[in-house]
């Protein structure tokens, strides 16, 4: 067994979040081959410098979220609602003011929609970043540069390159987890590791049309031996494998799989007591949603991100949507953040309570916004111009609103944020320097940020 | 989705109006207002055949104007439209015949068919004139005219449009800029700015009106009218405007100057040197050329070679290596007990005559040729591909001289063919250019054009010449002596080949359709399909009219809900299907590849790779980046002559560059480290005279890589021992200099194809199609998934590939991602790995099927000994005996004590295949 690598988390929490994997920990000890953590390619890394966050939570929203029904205010598209639109690809639709109000949360004055309460009780922990803008407003190109930076080639995610750099806290458990990604839109390549070593690709649970409670991980029991026999079983391997390796006596190829059957023996017992969100109290389960049907599913993706990264997963990304409203902005908008409020709202407060906000990322987002004009009456089109997201926590500024959009909410006008800026950011955040960050490939040093990048230190405590 | 806002349909209602929407980009959905007919063309072409027939033609147009919602009736005269089209009077519509509906719409044809057939014929010059691609079909520019413009328009764009919409714009307003003739008809974000011959139709005449009040130019006062007027007489004589793209400032001397300089001096664009093997010191120990050049290697570096492998090692090596199965018992045995001199060459022939030979070999092409079976993202099926990967196994086993290999793959459709059958599979071995992944809902057609010439570009030069030609795209090459001039004269080559990869108009997302090739009829070919009896028929024929008639009796309101795309994706399917067979019921064979467009064009440069900058029109050619002189292209595309030039005996990369990807999978490194990088950010040979010598003794021997291989593992230096040794390795630790033969780990296939083999469960018969080809055209998604392989018993190179769904059994084990070329995979040892031979069922299941077989054996000992030589292709040791002995007497898995034998042998087979040795070869 590792040393519990959060400081944040006891030994305790530890040793009981992986209770009923005791055994395979135990197991794993007894045959001396518990994983080295200075050879294998996911041990901790240290930072090129401090690291104000550790790990990430990212909130993935697919679909692109309309800005101005939610964190950008206008109160002049309200007032020239129904007027020509003077801007845009459109110019001369209609503008539409948002149907929901606007309010200003906490010592702060953020000024948030009604369309979620719950988050805006959060306001002073927030930071929007209300300038953000992509090349494309198209799914499968922004969604691909949200999570690589690239559309047109592919290469490693978000997650990816954080593992490369930072490697992960608890070897028992994968670094990089991808709950419910998409299929589409580049599927598997927005947790990819393209051409960094596959270890650091996230290792998916569960798919976009599975709930949560459903999920499996592929391959995690054995359908037949019990742990004891398989133990055994594996046994016979590992000295099979320890053998080849003293017969060969450097071959870095058997010392990983010698290592890997460990990991993938000690997952066994690790992954899925992870995963098994019963354990936890009805209160805490209530404060995620899991008690009302219409937030059950996010909540329990909000919950299972707060239990991986409270393990020493260093990267958990969580999937939902559909945020594509060009028509039923007033029905499915509201729908969708009455199923996302008290979730977030929930990790949120327990990630506090925890003490694992100050040095845990969280990111709230899609690929893109929408039009301040009209489509089909009740909807917004695509903008890839100006759109809002937010990150709280990790070394974020709290409570800030930073950038801004045109009167409209059509093209981010001051501090504009672009996706390879906010790479930058999230990667200085977590204590990397994003053009230190490389990988040699194809004759190149290749980064995530390509050539391009700022970090945007005014969001960074 | 965007929709098209009503009023722009409403205004154009008129005859002219009517055949724009025929010519809308797509038809479905009306994302875009570009007219481009030969998108149209192909979404009219239901049964994928590149022609119209009456039949597709009238439902073109009336269900365009359906779906438009803005006719309720087509026009009666849609047949004489379609004679006047028809000028060969076949009864069928070419893409060419087609393209003359613009004229029509612009007045241009005369009213009846005889004259319209006169100007198309001399619009058609013997040697085809290039032409820009999509570019309108435009007279030249009068005296008058260019007076006309000169004075009355070009100062207006000037002064009044081009401060928001010109490239040297602060902000480019809607995409729109007016610096030229081609990008003022292109338009912006509505679409067209003007359409040449239709004043109404034209959105600029629309907006200096200022009759509409969402569409207003300029924004802040309205022309003068006789301004407006002087816009209306123009586009009414056809827009006539003399300015040409923007010519960019040409690559300036002194980079000329240093490309040519590169390319006299860069090692790999030198011929290939032939040079005598080295003196040796220890003469004893070389068998052949390839040992003295790795001998004098080592020596020079004072390293000696390990000892020689044992036989037990050498031909479970030589075997993967060459068949990538595990030797049977008996082929051990045999060759152990072998005591002629000649033993192991026997094997090493004996395993180039076998079939499996194809099978691994061409894997391993079939990873450079980024083979799959759907286009990614949207993910269409690509239900005829599997023929392209028949055909590469079949060329391995044949031993394809590498030049033919070459120049099939590029223009085998414009290489004589000995007689129908040999034009079938050169026709399928285009295949090659077409099966790349695609985003098939790319709503700009150029832009989707742009890409797929680019894909094929990177696959071309990546595969032949290990150069990344297509980082030309958007600007010089920063490393390689290629500009991007160079990369545009390539890119004129594919524009002016029309690539077939089939897919289907009707599916949702699909709105980049093409036809597929239809192979000759006489030529025996495989079928994935069963044939289709008339009752059968009877049945489609009913469906399809049955869905017609849902179609059409689709509301406005629906055309766009669920309800309206699988009514037009199930009619789309089904109609194909009835098209894919004979009237006799026998199936049609079709092939994706390529084909000549009918008219070859040439490209612009595009600045900085955008569609928005056009620049330069760039006569195609090939990039003269080695010997020999690139040929010049005069006729046709120019994909023979760029053949002809990579298959050349004088141009050395090709043959480099293979001879690199042999030694790679032979000794689990390269010669040349970066195999998929031979130029100057890649990395020099680590034995450069040993490359040329391989690369001319495969020239030599008529291009043939079973010779090449031979001659390789025939060498001392290739049966060298995997051993470790302290010194060595501190002084070369990444046996760059073959000091031994470096430890390799099995392939995906390699490892999923022992474990059946090992088992005895193994079909080594060729799987003929796949479970794409079954199930015929159509698109993959979440409901629809390809990537479950557990029941296939087929070697893995014949297992369904579909982009996004590729089967666990390979991605684990590094299967690279078929939408890029692969030259070299990665081979990492994750948990996942772990965790698929530890839980997996289709490995658990094998395991019991292995233990049933050696439990037939009648005592332990037997069947250990039994085990290993399966398993591992040696005996075991004593110790082994005696642990594998414990293990089985004292294993339990907790069940049914009765059965307590065989899943103790389940178990113990599970471990052997989960072994470190199991999975690497020494």
């Amino acid at each position: 067994m590792n040393k519990p690598a959060l400081p944040s988390v006891s030994r305790r929490t530890m040793l009981k979040s992986v209770s009923s994997g005791f055994g395979y920990v135990a197991f794993a000890g007894l045959s001396t081959m518990a994983a080295d953590a200075k050879s294998s390619p996911l041990a901790p890394k240290p930072p090129h410098y401090p690291a104000r966050a550790k790990r990430v939570i990212f909130l993935s929203m697919h679909g692109a979220p309309s800005h101005v029904d939610t964190f950008d205010y206008k109160p002049k598209l309200s007032t020239d609602d129904g007027k020509p639109s003077p801007i845009g690809r459109l110019a001369g639709a209609k503008l539409l003011g948002s149907p929901w109000k606007f309010k200003q949360h906490g010592q702060s004055g953020l000024w948030i929609s009604s369309l979620f309460p719950e988050v805006a009780k959060h306001a002073d922990d927030l930071c929007l970043i209300r300038s953000m803008q992509t090349d494309l407003p198209a799914h499968p190109q922004a969604y691909l540069a949200m999570h690589t930076g690239n559309s047109q080639f592919i290469r490693p995610s978000l997650g990816a390159w954080t593992l490369y750099g930072l490697g992960t806290e608890n070897q028992n458990l994968p670094g990089f987890v991808s709950v419910k990604p998409l299929s589409r839109n580049g599927g598997p390549q927005n947790y990819g590791s393209a051409f960094l070593p596959a270890i650091y690709q996230g290792t998916r649970i569960g798919n976009e049309i599975t709930p949560v409670n459903e999920a499996r991980l592929g391959n995690i029991k054995n359908p037949r031996l019990d742990i004891d026999s398989q133990r055994k079983q594996l046994d016979l391997v590992q000295s099979m494998n320890r053998e080849m390796l003293e017969r060969e006596k450097v071959h870095p190829g058997v010392e990983g799989i010698i290592e890997s059957y460990e990991l993938a023996f000690r997952m066994q017992g690790s992954l899925p007591e992870v995963m098994n969100l019963t354990s936890e109290s009805a209160a805490t389960q209530s404060l995620y949603g899991i008690d009302d049907d219409t937030t059950a599913d996010c909540g329990r993706q909000c919950l299972l991100a707060r239990r991986l990264v409270e393990s020493g997963v260093r990267f958990v990304e969580l999937s939902y949507g559909d945020w594509d409203q060009h028509r039923n902005l007033k029905a499915d908008l509201s729908r969708h953040c009455l199923a996302v409020d008290r979730p977030i709202s929930g990790l949120l407060t327990d990630l506090r309570t925890r003490g694992l906000l100050n040095d845990t990322l969280v990111i709230w987002g899609g690929e893109f916004g929408r039009t301040p004009h009209a489509q089909n009456g009740d909807g917004r089109d695509h903008n890839n111009k100006g759109y809002t997201l937010w990150m709280a926590g990790g070394g974020m500024k709290p409570g800030l609103s930073y950038g801004a959009t045109d009167d409209y909410g059509y093209e981010a006008v001051i501090n504009p944020v672009h996706t390879h800026d906010w790479h930058a950011t999230i990667l200085a955040l977590l204590g990397l320097d994003h053009e230190r960050l490389t990988y040699r490939y194809a004759g190149r040093d290749m980064r995530l940020t390509d050539v391009k990048g700022r970090v945007v230190k005014d969001v960074m405590i | 989705m965007k929709r098209l806002p009503r009023r722009l349909l409403v205004t154009s209602l008129s005859f002219t109006g009517l055949l724009a929407l025929a010519l809308l980009s797509h038809p479905l959905n009306g994302q875009q207002f570009a007219p481009d007919p030969e998108r149209a063309f192909s979404f009219g072409d239901t049964d994928l055949n590149g022609k119209l027939t009456l039949a597709e033609f009238r439902e073109l147009v009336q269900n365009g104007a359906r779906q438009k919602q803005a006719i309720k009736k087509a026009p009666p005269n849609i047949e004489s439209l379609f004679r006047r089209l028809d000028t060969n009077a076949d009864g069928e519509l070419t893409v060419a015949e087609y393209r003359a509906i613009v004229q029509i719409r612009q007045g241009m044809m005369g009213p009846v068919g005889p004259i319209a057939k006169q100007k198309v014929a001399a619009r058609k010059p013997e040697t085809p004139k290039p032409a820009e691609i999509a570019a309108f079909p435009d007279k030249p520019i009068t005296a008058e005219q260019l007076t006309f413009f000169e004075s009355k328009i070009r100062p207006v764009l000037a002064t009044k449009c081009a401060q928001c919409h010109s490239s040297s714009a602060k902000d480019l307003k809607g995409g729109l800029l007016v610096d030229t003739k081609e990008s003022l008809r292109k338009g912006g974000e509505n679409g067209p700015a003007i359409v040449p011959g239709d004043v109404d139709g034209s959105l600029l005449i629309k907006a200096i009106r200022y009759h509409d009040d969402s569409l207003q130019m300029p924004p802040k006062k309205k022309l003068d009218d006789n301004i407006v007027a002087d816009f209306e007489s123009w586009i009414k004589m056809g827009a006539p405007d003399p300015r040409v793209a923007q010519p960019l400032p040409s690559t300036s001397a002194s980079s000329q100057t240093s490309n040519e300089k590169r390319r006299r001096e860069f090692w790999a664009f030198q011929p290939l040197k032939s040079t005598p093997a080295p003196k040796v010191k220890n003469t004893s120990w070389p068998r052949s050329d390839i040992d003295r050049f790795i001998l004098a290697g080592l020596e020079a570096k004072k390293l000696k070679p390990v000892a020689d492998a044992d036989r037990h090692a050498l031909i479970r090596r030589v075997t993967f290596d060459l068949i990538g199965l595990p030797p049977t018992p008996e082929q051990v045995t045999n060759f152990i007990n072998d005591q002629s001199p000649d033993a192991f060459v026997k094997v090493v022939d004996r395993l180039l005559a076998s079939p499996r030979f194809g099978e691994r070999w061409g894997r391993h092409w079939l990873d450079v040729a980024r083979y799959a079976e759907s286009s990614g993202k949207a993910n269409m099926l690509y239900s005829n591909a599997w023929r392209y990967r028949d055909w590469v196994i079949a060329a391995f086993n044949s031993d394809k001289p590498f030049g033919s290999f070459i120049k099939e793959q590029i223009a085998g459709d414009l290489l004589p063919a000995k007689n129908d059958q040999d034009r079938a599979e050169k026709l399928i071995a285009t295949g090659f250019l077409a099966l790349g992944s695609k985003i098939h809902n790319t709503q700009n057609r150029k832009q989707f054009v742009l890409d797929l010439v680019d894909e094929q570009i990177e696959v071309t030069s990546h595969a032949f010449l290990g150069l990344t030609i297509a980082c030309a795209r958007c600007h010089d090459h920063k490393f390689d002596p290629i500009s991007q001039r160079d990369y545009y004269a390539l890119a004129g080559v594919f524009q002016s080949t029309q690539t077939c990869y089939g897919t289907l108009p009707g599916l949702i997302q699909n709105i980049n359709p093409s036809p597929l090739i239809e192979l000759p009829t006489t030529a025996k070919l495989p079928t994935a399909m069963p044939p289709l009896p008339a009752p059968r028929r009877q049945a489609l024929e009913k469906q399809v009219a049955d869905l017609i008639a849902e179609r059409n009796a689709l509301t406005p309101d629906e055309n766009m809900t669920p309800k309206g795309f699988q009514t037009r994706a199930r009619l789309a399917i089904t109609r194909f299907r009835l098209a894919s067979y004979r009237p006799d019921g026998t199936p049609r064979h079709y092939a994706m590849g390529v084909q000549e467009r009918f008219e070859p064009i040439n490209s612009p440069l595009y600045q900085r790779g955008e569609l928005e900058h056009p620049s330069d029109i760039v006569p195609r050619g090939i990039v003269p980046v080695t010997a020999p002189t690139a040929p010049s292209v005069s006729h046709g595309s120019g994909r023979l002559e760029l053949a002809e030039w990579l298959a050349s005996s004088e141009n050395p990369l090709p043959a480099r560059v293979m001879v690199n990807r042999v030694w790679l999978h032979l000794f689990g490194r390269g010669l040349v480290a970066s195999p998929d990088n031979f130029g100057a950010a890649g990395q020099s040979p680590s034995h450069p005279e040993l490359l040329d010598t391989l690369a001319l003794s495969l020239r030599d021997h008529n291009g043939s890589i079973k010779s090449l291989i031979r001659q390789i593992v025939l060498s001392r230096t290739y049966q060298l021992a995997s051993t470790h040794d302290d010194r060595n390795q501190e002084i070369d630790p990444d046996n760059t200099l073959v000091w031994r033969m470096s430890p390799k780990r099995l392939e995906a296939e390699a490892l999923r194809d022992a474990v059946l083999a090992v088992s005895g469960r193994l079909i080594i018969e060729p799987r003929i199609g796949s479970a794409v080809a079954t199930a015929g055209e159509g698109l993959a998604g979440p409901f629809r998934n390809f990537g479950d392989d557990n029941g296939d018993q087929h070697r893995a190179v014949y297992l369904t590939l579909v982009r996004d769904q590729l089967p666990e059994s390979l991605t684990l084990f590094d299967f690279g991602d078929p939408s890029v070329v692969t030259d070299e995979r990665a081979t990492t040892n994750g948990p996942s790995q772990s965790l698929y031979l530890m839980n997996n069922t289709f490995i658990i299941r094998l395991s019991e099927v292995a233990a049933r077989q050696l439990l037939k054996i009648d005592d332990d000992q037997a069947r250990i000994k039994a085990a290993y030589l399966r398993f591992l292709a040696r005996e075991p040791t004593p110790a082994e005996r005696t642990r594998a002995a414990e293990f089985l007497n004292t294993f339990h898995d907790g069940g049914d004590t009765s059965d307590r034998l065989k899943s103790a042998w389940t178990a113990f087979c599970q471990a052997l295949f989960g072994s470190a040795e199991f999975r690497y070869l020494d």
